[in-house]
Protein backbone atom coordinates (compact mmCIF):
# COMPACT_ATOMS: atom_id res chain seq x y z
CA UNK A 1 0.00 0.00 0.00
CA UNK A 2 1.35 3.43 -0.88
CA UNK A 3 -0.17 6.81 -0.17
CA UNK A 4 -0.38 9.35 -2.96
CA UNK A 5 0.78 12.50 -1.22
CA UNK A 6 0.90 16.07 -2.46
CA UNK A 7 4.65 16.77 -2.21
CA UNK A 8 5.93 19.49 0.13
CA UNK A 9 7.41 22.46 -1.70
CA UNK A 10 5.46 21.77 -4.91
CA UNK A 11 4.33 25.39 -4.96
CA UNK A 12 4.72 28.55 -2.89
CA UNK A 13 2.07 28.15 -0.21
CA UNK A 14 2.70 31.66 1.15
CA UNK A 15 1.28 33.01 -2.08
CA UNK A 16 -1.35 30.34 -2.67
CA UNK A 17 -2.20 28.13 0.29
CA UNK A 18 -4.43 25.68 -1.54
CA UNK A 19 -4.85 23.88 -4.83
CA UNK A 20 -7.38 21.43 -6.21
CA UNK A 21 -7.37 18.00 -7.79
CA UNK A 22 -7.99 18.90 -11.42
CA UNK A 23 -8.17 15.41 -12.90
CA UNK A 24 -7.78 11.77 -12.02
CA UNK A 25 -6.37 9.86 -14.97
CA UNK A 26 -7.53 6.46 -13.74
CA UNK A 27 -10.91 5.40 -12.45
CA UNK A 28 -11.35 4.75 -8.74
CA UNK A 29 -10.58 1.03 -8.44
CA UNK A 30 -8.57 0.97 -11.67
CA UNK A 31 -5.16 -0.69 -11.99
CA UNK A 32 -2.28 1.76 -12.14
CA UNK A 33 1.34 1.08 -13.14
CA UNK A 34 4.12 2.53 -10.99
CA UNK A 35 5.22 5.98 -12.12
CA UNK A 36 2.18 6.63 -14.34
CA UNK A 37 0.72 10.11 -14.10
CA UNK A 38 -2.22 9.33 -11.92
CA UNK A 39 -3.57 12.79 -11.14
CA UNK A 40 -3.18 16.44 -11.99
CA UNK A 41 -3.34 19.27 -9.47
CA UNK A 42 -4.12 22.87 -10.24
CA UNK A 43 -2.78 25.82 -8.27
CA UNK A 44 -3.89 29.17 -9.64
CA UNK A 45 -3.58 28.39 -13.36
CA UNK A 46 -0.52 26.12 -13.05
CA UNK A 47 -0.88 22.37 -13.11
CA UNK A 48 1.28 19.66 -11.54
CA UNK A 49 1.38 15.99 -12.51
CA UNK A 50 1.33 13.47 -9.67
CA UNK A 51 2.99 10.09 -10.38
CA UNK A 52 1.80 6.81 -8.91
CA UNK A 53 4.14 5.85 -6.04
CA UNK A 54 3.65 2.15 -6.76
CA UNK A 55 1.73 -0.29 -8.90
CA UNK A 56 -1.68 -1.51 -7.82
CA UNK A 57 -5.32 -0.59 -7.48
CA UNK A 58 -6.21 3.07 -7.12
CA UNK A 59 -8.34 4.22 -4.24
CA UNK A 60 -9.31 7.88 -4.63
CA UNK A 61 -9.52 9.83 -1.37
CA UNK A 62 -9.83 13.41 -2.63
CA UNK A 63 -12.21 13.52 -5.59
CA UNK A 64 -11.85 15.75 -8.64
CA UNK A 65 -12.23 19.44 -7.66
CA UNK A 66 -11.39 18.66 -4.00
CA UNK A 67 -9.09 21.09 -2.17
CA UNK A 68 -5.52 20.01 -1.35
CA UNK A 69 -2.37 21.35 0.37
CA UNK A 70 1.15 19.98 0.43
CA UNK A 71 1.03 16.83 2.57
CA UNK A 72 -2.56 15.96 1.70
CA UNK A 73 -3.08 12.27 0.97
CA UNK A 74 -5.22 12.38 -2.17
CA UNK A 75 -5.35 8.65 -2.78
CA UNK A 76 -3.84 5.26 -2.13
CA UNK A 77 -2.40 2.52 -4.29
CA UNK A 78 -3.27 -0.90 -2.91
CA UNK A 79 -1.12 -3.77 -4.04
CA UNK A 80 -3.26 -6.32 -5.87
CA UNK B 1 1.42 -0.91 -21.50
CA UNK B 2 -1.60 0.37 -19.62
CA UNK B 3 -4.70 1.20 -21.60
CA UNK B 4 -7.13 1.96 -18.80
CA UNK B 5 -5.94 5.54 -18.45
CA UNK B 6 -8.72 8.10 -18.70
CA UNK B 7 -7.06 11.00 -20.42
CA UNK B 8 -8.23 14.49 -21.24
CA UNK B 9 -8.40 15.80 -24.80
CA UNK B 10 -5.49 18.17 -24.17
CA UNK B 11 -3.27 15.29 -23.04
CA UNK B 12 -4.41 13.15 -25.95
CA UNK B 13 -3.30 15.87 -28.37
CA UNK B 14 0.07 16.46 -26.71
CA UNK B 15 0.70 12.69 -26.54
CA UNK B 16 -0.03 12.30 -30.26
CA UNK B 17 2.38 15.14 -31.04
CA UNK B 18 5.08 13.70 -28.74
CA UNK B 19 4.84 10.25 -30.33
CA UNK B 20 5.13 11.69 -33.84
CA UNK B 21 8.07 13.89 -32.76
CA UNK B 22 9.84 10.79 -31.41
CA UNK B 23 9.39 8.88 -34.66
CA UNK B 24 9.94 11.70 -37.17
CA UNK B 25 12.67 14.33 -36.67
CA UNK B 26 10.93 16.61 -39.20
CA UNK B 27 7.98 17.18 -36.88
CA UNK B 28 8.19 20.34 -34.79
CA UNK B 29 5.85 22.77 -33.04
CA UNK B 30 5.57 26.56 -33.21
CA UNK B 31 3.26 29.10 -31.65
CA UNK B 32 2.57 31.52 -28.84
CA UNK B 33 3.07 30.13 -25.33
CA UNK B 34 3.40 26.58 -26.59
CA UNK B 35 6.75 26.02 -24.82
CA UNK B 36 7.09 26.51 -21.07
CA UNK B 37 3.38 27.20 -20.72
CA UNK B 38 2.41 24.11 -22.73
CA UNK B 39 -0.15 25.92 -24.86
CA UNK B 40 -2.81 28.04 -23.26
CA UNK B 41 -5.24 25.14 -23.64
CA UNK B 42 -2.69 22.46 -22.80
CA UNK B 43 -2.27 20.97 -26.27
CA UNK B 44 1.54 21.06 -26.11
CA UNK B 45 2.11 20.38 -22.42
CA UNK B 46 5.32 18.53 -21.62
CA UNK B 47 6.81 18.85 -25.11
CA UNK B 48 9.45 21.50 -24.37
CA UNK B 49 11.03 19.40 -21.62
CA UNK B 50 11.37 16.34 -23.83
CA UNK B 51 12.28 17.91 -27.16
CA UNK B 52 13.90 21.25 -26.37
CA UNK B 53 13.40 24.71 -27.78
CA UNK B 54 14.68 23.98 -31.28
CA UNK B 55 11.69 21.71 -31.91
CA UNK B 56 9.19 23.40 -29.60
CA UNK B 57 9.47 27.02 -30.57
CA UNK B 58 7.76 29.85 -28.75
CA UNK B 59 7.06 32.65 -31.18
CA UNK B 60 6.43 36.37 -30.87
CA UNK B 61 2.83 37.56 -31.20
CA UNK B 62 2.84 37.68 -34.98
CA UNK B 63 0.60 35.07 -36.51
CA UNK B 64 1.36 36.54 -39.91
CA UNK B 65 5.03 35.63 -39.45
CA UNK B 66 4.85 32.23 -37.81
CA UNK B 67 1.97 30.75 -39.82
CA UNK B 68 3.81 31.92 -42.94
CA UNK B 69 7.02 30.37 -41.62
CA UNK B 70 5.12 27.13 -41.07
CA UNK B 71 4.03 27.04 -44.71
CA UNK B 72 7.61 27.58 -45.83
CA UNK B 73 8.97 24.93 -43.47
CA UNK B 74 6.37 22.43 -44.70
CA UNK B 75 7.24 23.11 -48.34
CA UNK B 76 10.93 22.64 -47.48
CA UNK B 77 10.28 19.14 -46.13
CA UNK B 78 9.46 19.65 -42.46
CA UNK B 79 6.19 18.71 -40.76
CA UNK B 80 5.29 21.74 -38.67
CA UNK B 81 2.45 21.88 -36.19
CA UNK B 82 1.60 25.52 -35.75
CA UNK B 83 -0.78 26.70 -33.06
CA UNK B 84 -2.91 29.72 -33.85
CA UNK B 85 -4.15 29.78 -30.23
CA UNK B 86 -7.74 31.01 -30.84
CA UNK B 87 -9.40 30.40 -34.22
CA UNK B 88 -10.66 33.97 -33.87
CA UNK B 89 -7.12 35.24 -34.58
CA UNK B 90 -7.02 33.94 -38.17
CA UNK B 91 -7.64 37.39 -39.62
CA UNK B 92 -4.01 38.50 -39.60
CA UNK B 93 -2.65 35.28 -41.14
CA UNK B 94 -5.38 34.09 -43.47
CA UNK B 95 -3.34 34.77 -46.59
CA UNK B 96 -0.78 32.21 -45.45
CA UNK B 97 -3.55 29.73 -44.67
CA UNK B 98 -5.92 29.95 -47.62
CA UNK B 99 -3.77 31.38 -50.40
CA UNK B 100 -0.49 29.61 -49.57
CA UNK B 101 -0.98 26.48 -47.43
CA UNK B 102 -4.23 25.51 -49.13
CA UNK B 103 -3.29 26.27 -52.73
CA UNK B 104 0.43 25.74 -53.20
CA UNK B 105 0.14 22.04 -54.00
CA UNK B 106 -2.25 22.94 -56.84
CA UNK B 107 -0.19 25.88 -58.08
CA UNK B 108 2.94 23.77 -58.21
CA UNK B 109 1.30 20.96 -60.17
CA UNK B 110 1.60 18.70 -57.15
CA UNK B 111 5.33 19.31 -56.75
CA UNK B 112 5.22 21.28 -53.48
CA UNK B 113 3.22 19.59 -50.78
CA UNK B 114 2.38 21.44 -47.57
CA UNK B 115 2.30 18.83 -44.78
CA UNK B 116 1.33 21.20 -42.01
CA UNK B 117 -1.05 21.11 -39.06
CA UNK B 118 -2.61 24.39 -38.01
CA UNK B 119 -4.23 23.81 -34.64
CA UNK B 120 -6.50 26.22 -32.87
CA UNK B 121 -8.95 26.51 -30.02
CA UNK B 122 -12.62 27.03 -30.78
CA UNK B 123 -15.87 27.58 -28.99
CA UNK B 124 -17.57 29.59 -26.31
CA UNK B 125 -19.71 29.11 -23.26
CA UNK B 126 -17.39 30.73 -20.73
CA UNK B 127 -17.94 34.48 -21.24
CA UNK B 128 -14.90 35.27 -23.35
CA UNK B 129 -16.90 37.42 -25.79
CA UNK B 130 -17.04 37.81 -29.53
CA UNK B 131 -13.35 37.66 -30.44
CA UNK B 132 -12.50 34.57 -28.35
CA UNK B 133 -15.58 32.35 -28.56
CA UNK B 134 -16.23 31.52 -32.19
CA UNK B 135 -15.87 28.15 -33.88
CA UNK B 136 -15.74 29.39 -37.49
CA UNK B 137 -16.12 25.81 -38.73
CA UNK B 138 -17.59 26.87 -42.04
CA UNK B 139 -15.08 29.65 -42.67
CA UNK B 140 -12.31 27.06 -42.98
CA UNK B 141 -14.40 24.20 -44.38
CA UNK B 142 -15.50 26.47 -47.22
CA UNK B 143 -12.01 26.90 -48.63
CA UNK B 144 -10.70 24.20 -50.99
CA UNK B 145 -7.36 22.66 -50.13
CA UNK B 146 -7.72 22.40 -46.37
CA UNK B 147 -8.82 19.41 -44.35
CA UNK B 148 -10.74 20.40 -41.24
CA UNK B 149 -10.92 18.24 -38.12
CA UNK B 150 -12.90 18.87 -34.91
CA UNK B 151 -12.87 15.97 -32.42
CA UNK B 152 -15.34 15.58 -29.57
CA UNK B 153 -13.29 13.36 -27.26
CA UNK B 154 -9.78 12.29 -26.30
CA UNK B 155 -9.70 9.00 -28.24
CA UNK B 156 -10.69 10.72 -31.48
CA UNK B 157 -8.38 13.67 -30.79
CA UNK B 158 -5.30 11.45 -30.52
CA UNK B 159 -6.09 9.39 -33.62
CA UNK B 160 -7.03 12.42 -35.70
CA UNK B 161 -3.98 14.44 -34.60
CA UNK B 162 -1.65 11.57 -35.51
CA UNK B 163 -3.37 11.33 -38.89
CA UNK B 164 -3.14 15.11 -39.32
CA UNK B 165 0.62 15.14 -38.70
CA UNK B 166 1.18 12.27 -41.16
CA UNK B 167 -1.07 13.85 -43.81
CA UNK B 168 0.78 15.33 -46.76
CA UNK B 169 -1.57 18.32 -46.99
CA UNK B 170 -2.53 21.15 -44.64
CA UNK B 171 -4.90 20.13 -41.85
CA UNK B 172 -6.82 22.59 -39.71
CA UNK B 173 -7.16 20.91 -36.30
CA UNK B 174 -9.88 22.57 -34.23
CA UNK B 175 -10.10 21.64 -30.56
CA UNK B 176 -12.91 23.00 -28.41
CA UNK B 177 -11.71 24.75 -25.25
CA UNK B 178 -14.56 23.30 -23.23
CA UNK B 179 -13.55 19.73 -24.15
CA UNK B 180 -9.86 20.01 -23.29
CA UNK B 181 -10.25 18.88 -19.68
CA UNK B 182 -8.51 21.92 -18.28
CA UNK B 183 -8.69 22.41 -14.55
CA UNK B 184 -10.18 25.89 -14.91
CA UNK B 185 -12.87 25.06 -17.44
CA UNK B 186 -15.43 22.31 -16.87
CA UNK B 187 -15.74 19.73 -19.62
CA UNK B 188 -18.58 17.28 -20.21
CA UNK B 189 -18.46 13.64 -19.10
CA UNK B 190 -17.28 11.68 -22.08
CA UNK B 191 -14.74 14.21 -23.37
CA UNK B 192 -12.00 12.43 -21.43
CA UNK B 193 -11.81 8.78 -22.52
CA UNK B 194 -9.74 5.67 -22.13
CA UNK B 195 -6.68 6.32 -24.22
CA UNK B 196 -4.41 3.67 -25.72
CA UNK B 197 -0.70 4.22 -25.02
CA UNK B 198 0.33 3.21 -28.51
CA UNK B 199 0.12 5.44 -31.55
CA UNK B 200 -2.88 5.04 -33.90
CA UNK B 201 -4.65 7.00 -36.60
CA UNK B 202 -8.30 7.56 -37.38
CA UNK B 203 -9.35 8.14 -40.98
CA UNK B 204 -10.64 11.55 -42.04
CA UNK B 205 -14.15 11.65 -43.46
CA UNK B 206 -15.62 8.90 -41.30
CA UNK B 207 -18.42 10.05 -39.03
CA UNK B 208 -19.23 8.01 -35.97
CA UNK B 209 -22.71 6.95 -34.89
CA UNK B 210 -22.25 7.63 -31.20
CA UNK B 211 -25.79 6.58 -30.34
CA UNK B 212 -27.86 4.41 -32.68
CA UNK B 213 -31.58 5.18 -32.89
CA UNK B 214 -34.55 4.85 -35.22
CA UNK B 215 -36.81 7.90 -34.76
CA UNK B 216 -34.75 11.01 -35.51
CA UNK B 217 -31.21 11.74 -36.67
CA UNK B 218 -29.20 14.37 -34.76
CA UNK B 219 -25.99 15.44 -36.50
CA UNK B 220 -23.34 17.34 -34.52
CA UNK B 221 -19.63 17.97 -34.19
CA UNK B 222 -17.19 18.91 -31.43
CA UNK B 223 -18.88 20.22 -28.24
CA UNK B 224 -22.36 19.88 -29.72
CA UNK B 225 -21.99 16.08 -29.80
CA UNK B 226 -22.17 16.10 -26.01
CA UNK B 227 -25.26 18.31 -25.97
CA UNK B 228 -26.83 16.05 -28.61
CA UNK B 229 -26.19 12.97 -26.46
CA UNK B 230 -27.71 14.69 -23.44
CA UNK B 231 -30.74 15.57 -25.57
CA UNK B 232 -30.96 11.98 -26.81
CA UNK B 233 -31.05 10.72 -23.22
CA UNK B 234 -33.86 13.15 -22.39
CA UNK B 235 -35.74 12.09 -25.52
CA UNK B 236 -35.33 8.42 -24.60
CA UNK B 237 -37.25 9.07 -21.38
CA UNK B 238 -40.16 10.18 -23.59
CA UNK B 239 -39.88 7.08 -25.74
CA UNK B 240 -38.10 8.84 -28.64
CA UNK B 241 -35.12 6.91 -29.97
CA UNK B 242 -32.62 9.41 -31.41
CA UNK B 243 -29.59 8.52 -33.51
CA UNK B 244 -26.63 10.82 -32.82
CA UNK B 245 -23.88 11.25 -35.41
CA UNK B 246 -20.51 12.82 -34.61
CA UNK B 247 -19.11 14.07 -37.92
CA UNK B 248 -15.54 14.28 -36.48
CA UNK B 249 -14.23 15.96 -39.63
CA UNK B 250 -15.84 18.76 -41.65
CA UNK B 251 -13.50 18.24 -44.60
CA UNK B 252 -13.72 15.58 -45.84
CA UNK B 253 -17.40 15.36 -44.91
CA UNK B 254 -19.05 11.98 -44.41
CA UNK B 255 -22.34 12.68 -46.15
CA UNK B 256 -23.07 8.98 -46.66
CA UNK B 257 -23.48 8.16 -42.99
CA UNK B 258 -25.90 11.06 -42.57
CA UNK B 259 -27.91 10.17 -45.66
CA UNK B 260 -28.17 6.53 -44.60
CA UNK B 261 -29.37 7.57 -41.16
CA UNK B 262 -32.03 9.96 -42.47
CA UNK B 263 -33.22 7.29 -44.93
CA UNK B 264 -33.90 5.21 -41.82
CA UNK B 265 -35.33 7.84 -39.44
CA UNK B 266 -36.98 10.33 -41.81
CA UNK B 267 -36.23 13.21 -39.45
CA UNK B 268 -33.12 15.37 -39.16
CA UNK B 269 -31.83 17.92 -36.66
CA UNK B 270 -28.42 19.44 -37.34
CA UNK B 271 -26.66 21.31 -34.57
CA UNK B 272 -23.55 23.46 -34.88
CA UNK B 273 -21.82 25.99 -32.63
CA UNK B 274 -20.90 28.10 -35.66
CA UNK B 275 -23.06 30.86 -37.15
CA UNK B 276 -26.25 29.62 -38.72
CA UNK B 277 -26.27 31.08 -42.20
CA UNK B 278 -24.07 29.66 -44.98
CA UNK B 279 -22.73 26.96 -42.69
CA UNK B 280 -22.48 23.30 -41.70
CA UNK B 281 -26.16 22.95 -40.88
CA UNK B 282 -27.24 23.99 -44.38
CA UNK B 283 -24.55 21.82 -45.96
CA UNK B 284 -25.73 18.70 -44.14
CA UNK B 285 -29.40 19.27 -44.92
CA UNK B 286 -28.65 19.99 -48.59
CA UNK B 287 -26.58 16.82 -48.85
CA UNK B 288 -29.62 14.75 -47.92
CA UNK B 289 -32.04 16.77 -50.07
CA UNK B 290 -29.81 16.38 -53.11
CA UNK B 291 -29.68 12.63 -52.58
CA UNK B 292 -33.40 12.09 -52.10
CA UNK B 293 -35.85 14.65 -50.71
CA UNK B 294 -38.43 11.93 -50.10
CA UNK B 295 -36.33 10.61 -47.22
CA UNK B 296 -37.76 13.43 -45.13
CA UNK B 297 -41.02 12.72 -43.33
CA UNK B 298 -40.84 16.21 -41.82
CA UNK B 299 -38.92 19.42 -42.49
CA UNK B 300 -35.28 19.21 -41.39
CA UNK B 301 -34.31 21.53 -38.55
CA UNK B 302 -31.11 23.31 -37.70
CA UNK B 303 -29.69 24.84 -34.56
CA UNK B 304 -26.73 27.19 -34.60
CA UNK B 305 -25.65 30.65 -33.42
CA UNK B 306 -28.25 33.06 -34.82
CA UNK B 307 -25.92 35.25 -36.91
CA UNK B 308 -24.83 37.57 -34.11
CA UNK B 309 -21.39 37.96 -32.50
CA UNK B 310 -21.11 35.78 -29.36
CA UNK B 311 -22.18 37.95 -26.40
CA UNK B 312 -20.01 38.45 -23.32
CA UNK B 313 -23.00 38.50 -20.96
CA UNK B 314 -23.46 34.99 -19.60
CA UNK B 315 -27.26 34.82 -19.94
CA UNK B 316 -27.08 36.24 -23.45
CA UNK B 317 -24.30 33.87 -24.45
CA UNK B 318 -26.15 30.86 -23.04
CA UNK B 319 -29.20 32.02 -24.99
CA UNK B 320 -27.48 32.05 -28.38
CA UNK B 321 -25.50 28.80 -27.98
CA UNK B 322 -27.48 25.64 -28.81
CA UNK B 323 -27.91 23.32 -25.82
CA UNK B 324 -29.50 19.98 -24.99
CA UNK B 325 -32.92 21.53 -24.32
CA UNK B 326 -32.91 23.26 -27.73
CA UNK B 327 -31.90 20.04 -29.46
CA UNK B 328 -34.50 17.92 -27.71
CA UNK B 329 -37.20 20.51 -28.51
CA UNK B 330 -36.19 20.54 -32.19
CA UNK B 331 -36.23 16.74 -32.32
CA UNK B 332 -39.71 16.61 -30.76
CA UNK B 333 -40.97 19.27 -33.14
CA UNK B 334 -39.62 17.34 -36.13
CA UNK B 335 -41.69 14.38 -34.95
CA UNK B 336 -44.78 16.54 -34.54
CA UNK B 337 -44.68 16.43 -30.75
CA UNK B 338 -44.97 19.26 -28.26
CA UNK B 339 -41.62 20.68 -27.12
Amino acid sequence: MADIVVPEGLWDTKKTPEGIVANWFYADGGDVPEGATVAELMVEKSTFDIPAPGAGRLHVIVAKDGVVRPGTVIGRINRV
Amino acid sequence: MSSNRIMTVSRAISEAIAQEMRSDPNVFVMGEDIGAYGGIFGATSGLLGEFGDARVRDTPISETAFIGAGVGAAMAGMRPIVELMFVDFFGVCMDAIYNLAAKNVYFSGGNCKVPMVIMMATGGGYSDAGQHSQTLHATFAHLPGLKVVAPSNAYDAKGLMTAAIRDDGPVVFMFHKGLQGLAWMASPEGAATELPEESYTLPFGEAKIVRPGKDVTIVAISMMVHHALEAANALARDGIDAEVIDLRTLVPLDRKTVIKSVAKTGSLVVVDEDYKSFGLTAEIITSVVEENPSYFKSAPRRLAVPDVPIPYSRPMEQFVLPDALDIAAAARASLGKAA
